[in-house]
């Protein structure tokens, strides 16, 4: 195999890596938009993995594995809304707390299903066309809907971020809830919607694991993903696009550390890398016009009650 | 019934043995306190028919209970002797972080009231010996380390042996001569796992070699997918590894059903239902054979919480503590048979041989007692190739669990 081909593979085998981060990023971007952080990523993750595991043995069908794992996320993602937005819980422990159920959970859920191959599997599906294109082809078309859906995803959430009536109040929600109230946004509403929508995103990352990457439950099976998408969503400024940037970067350098391994480079200290870059953006993100202009939501973790308005 | 008879027989002759190392001047007898010692653990022995003695052994565990390997592997153990001895309560904590150790041990002696603490991660060997000076009386056993004191011993079950088989598989079956090894941490007992199957490899085909790709995790079946799969694009053809997840049978196993066939073991646990065209063979493990030996022992008194300064398990396929296979049972899926048959080779001493039948062979020589065979016998090179260990010479038990360096025929750095 000649250099080029090596680096071709490795592009290509970035890309699945990193679907699971970008589900996980692109929701937790939304509800941070919002001006709610959830940290129950990491729950959220390995409870729509274990549920899309359970159906794909009980049905056979990964279409509903998925959808159940969405909607197991999205009612996580509830929960922390419940408790951010209406009970005005902090926003840290409610969501360490919703990780730390779903990792239990999912153990429990999860007990029957250990050391048994999965039913059904998600299969990769070229498009036709798309994939005979030489060198982006094989990278990009040539892999299970899944990864199409969230690469879609993408300019359809920058579109309605930006260019949308609800981006407008999703954004303002998140900025300054007061001054959206007496717009006339029901700031409430919208922080419901878009947390529960991080968790049904969540949820979906979660099931990319058992259904396509690692086929099979295994008992913390995220093994920390849900924390990257934590670092991922900082680095990425709250920004679809640069979400997909982020987590092809974390995927990528994931997929590096094996390649390089052989040359001497030592994996450790590639794996800090993605962190590194995390670090450098917050630090250049702390100066309060800096932050401004990267988009940091400025009521991000602060809870909104109408009356202390 | 046999069984029966043996085991007090060999637990009568461990006792003295045991009497005899660790308090060798107690034996002639001499007035003073070892006497007394001695009539105490007889009386003990004498009570047990008699009296419903209770035992509480307590586990605590690294990992999560269904990794699908280390873990999920010595929580089958606990299981095992759970139902066998009657007597015997069990309890146990999963995914205890390394350095949180001495707190679970304190709930579990304290409030769980544990007779014997099992622990079972390298890392937790000083939070254990910490805890087995603090509480004097109880029994503590870790299991893969070095350190013991009166009341804590040391067990481990090892694949060395087994490994070697299964390099001698995938020297046979490998096209490319490219082999690959999914390594999690660079420790003894990992170089060591890699060295005796790039021994087994090069024993069957000499050019053929290891490449080696270091996760740096226990546990983490993403990154387990992504050395594998760097591996295969650099035209490795069989895959071997050190993770608890079955990810590289099922990448090996993609790649197969693709057209691209990939040959693999298994690690740990049977892990052959996931790659039934791809997983070759494997490597499984018996932790209940130890743990019902150490727990017979405490509870017949054999084993008291001043004698186990030099109680070291090294349970090997001598001491049926390992077997070879995908599954218990099936040392090799039948469908690499033929394949395995077809592939001779001359040995010095057994002559022209199937790769299979000498598989077979190989496992007879490392079952029999007197241990014919050792994969670490010399003459071995490392990757310098300077002659590491003089011809006809064996490795000793210290050097095996010290090891840190690599045979000729493995790629890749050591991590220091």
């Amino acid at each position: 195999m000649t250099i080029w081909d090596q680096i071709l593979s490795a592009l290509r085998a970035a890309v699945p890596a990193a679907a699971p981060l970008l589900y996980g990023t692109l929701g937790e971007v939304t509800a941070e938009r919002s001006g709610v952080v959830n940290l129950g990523m990491e729950g959220m993750m390995l409870m729509g993995a274990v549920v899309a595991f359970a159906v794909t043995q009980a049905t056979g069908n990964v279409w509903l594995a998925l959808l159940a794992a969405a909607l197991i996320g999205a009612l996580m993602g509830l929960i922390h809304a419940f408790a951010t937005i209406s009970l005005r819980v902090n926003q840290v422990v409610a969501g360490l707390a919703l990780t730390m159920i779903g990792t239990g959970i999912s153990g429990i859920m999860g007990k029957r299903f250990i050391g048994m191959p999965p039913r059904v599997q998600l299969k990769p599906v070229p498009i036709p066309i798309l994939s005979d294109i030489p060198v982006i082809g094989p990278i990009l078309f040539n892999h299970d809907v899944l990864v199409y859906i969230a690469l879609l995803m993408v300019p359809l959430m920058w579109f309605l971020f930006y260019k949308t009536r609800w981006g407008v109040s999703l954004r303002s929600v998140g900025e300054d809830p007061a001054t959206a109230d007496a717009m006339g946004v029901n700031v409430f509403r919208v922080r419901y919607l878009a947390v529960t929508f991080g968790g049904l995103m969540a949820g979906i990352g979660g099931a990319y694991l058992p259904i396509v990457y690692t086929p099979a439950w295994i008992e913390g099976m995220t093994a920390g993903a849900g924390w990257i998408v934590i670092a991922l969503t900082i680095f990425s400024m709250w920004d679809p696009a640069r979400a997909l940037l982020g987590a092809y970067l974390f995927g990528g350098v994931r997929i590096l550390q094996y390649r390089l391994q052989k040359l001497g480079v030592s994996p450790p200290l590639l794996n800090t890398l993605p962190f590194v870059f995390t670090i450098l953006v917050l630090l250049i993100s702390a100066g309060e016009t800096m932050r401004k202009r990267l988009g940091a939501p400025a009521a991000l973790m602060k809870p909104y009650a109408r009356e202390e308005r | 019934m046999y069984k029966r008879i043996l085991l007090p027989t060999v637990l009568i002759l461990i006792a003295a043995l045991a009497l005899a190392a660790c308090q060798p001047t107690a034996t002639p007898a001499p007035p003073g306190v070892q006497t007394v010692e001695v009539t105490r653990i007889v009386e003990v022995v004498k009570e047990v028919p008699v009296a419903e003695k209770k035992l509480k052994a307590c586990f605590i565990y690294v990992g999560p209970i269904g990794d699908i390997g280390w873990t999920h592997a010595h929580d089958q153990g606990r299981k095992i002797v759970d139902e066998q001895f009657p007597w015997l309560e069990t309890a146990y904590a999963e995914s205890v972080p390394e350095a949180d150790v001495e707190r679970f041990l304190d709930r579990f002696i304290v409030e769980e009231k544990c007779d014997v603490v099992f622990t079972t991660s390298f890392g937790f060997m000083d939070g254990t010996l910490a805890a087995a000076q603090k509480y004097p009386d109880k029994i503590f056993f870790h299991c893969s380390g070095y350190k013991r004191a009166p009341n804590m011993g040391t067990y481990m079950a090892d694949f060395y042996q087994v490994y070697y088989l299964n390099g001698l598989m995938a020297g046979a079956l490998t096209k490319s001569g490219k082999i690959g090894y999914v390594a999690a941490h660079p420790i003894p007992e990992v170089v060591r796992h890699i060295n005796a199957f790039a021994l087994g490899v090069r024993e069957v085909n000499p050019n053929a070699t290891v490449d080696v790709r270091w996760i740096f995790s226990w546990y983490d079946p993403a990154k387990a997918r992504q050395a594998a799969e760097a591996m295969i694009a650099e035209g490795v053809d069989v895959l071997a590894f050190t993770e608890d997840s079955p990810t590289v049978v099922q990448v090996a196993e993609e790649y197969t059903n693709k057209g691209q066939p990939v040959y693999s073991f298994g690690h740990y646990s049977p892990m052959a239902q996931f790659g039934p065209n791809s997983m070759v063979s494997g490597q499984l493990v018996h932790w209940e054979r130890i743990y019902e030996d150490i727990l017979m022992k405490v509870y017949l008194g054999i084993y008291t919480p001043k004698n186990l300064e030099n109680v070291d398990y090294w349970y090997i396929l001598g001491q049926k503590g390992v077997e070879l296979g995908g599954d218990f049972g099936v040392p090799i899926n039948p469908k690499f048979e033929a394949p395995l048959k077809a592939v001779k080779v001359t040995d010095p001493l057994l002559g022209e041989i199937s790769v299979y039948d000498l598989v077979f062979k190989r496992l007879e020589q490392m079952t029999d007692p007197a241990v014919l065979f050792d994969p670490f016998t010399g003459p071995i090179k490392d990757q310098q190739g300077q002659e590491r260990v003089k011809p006809g010479q064996r490795l000793s038990l210290y050097e095996l669990t010290t090891i840190d360096w690599f045979v000729e025929g493995v790629i890749g750095e050591l991590p220091r």
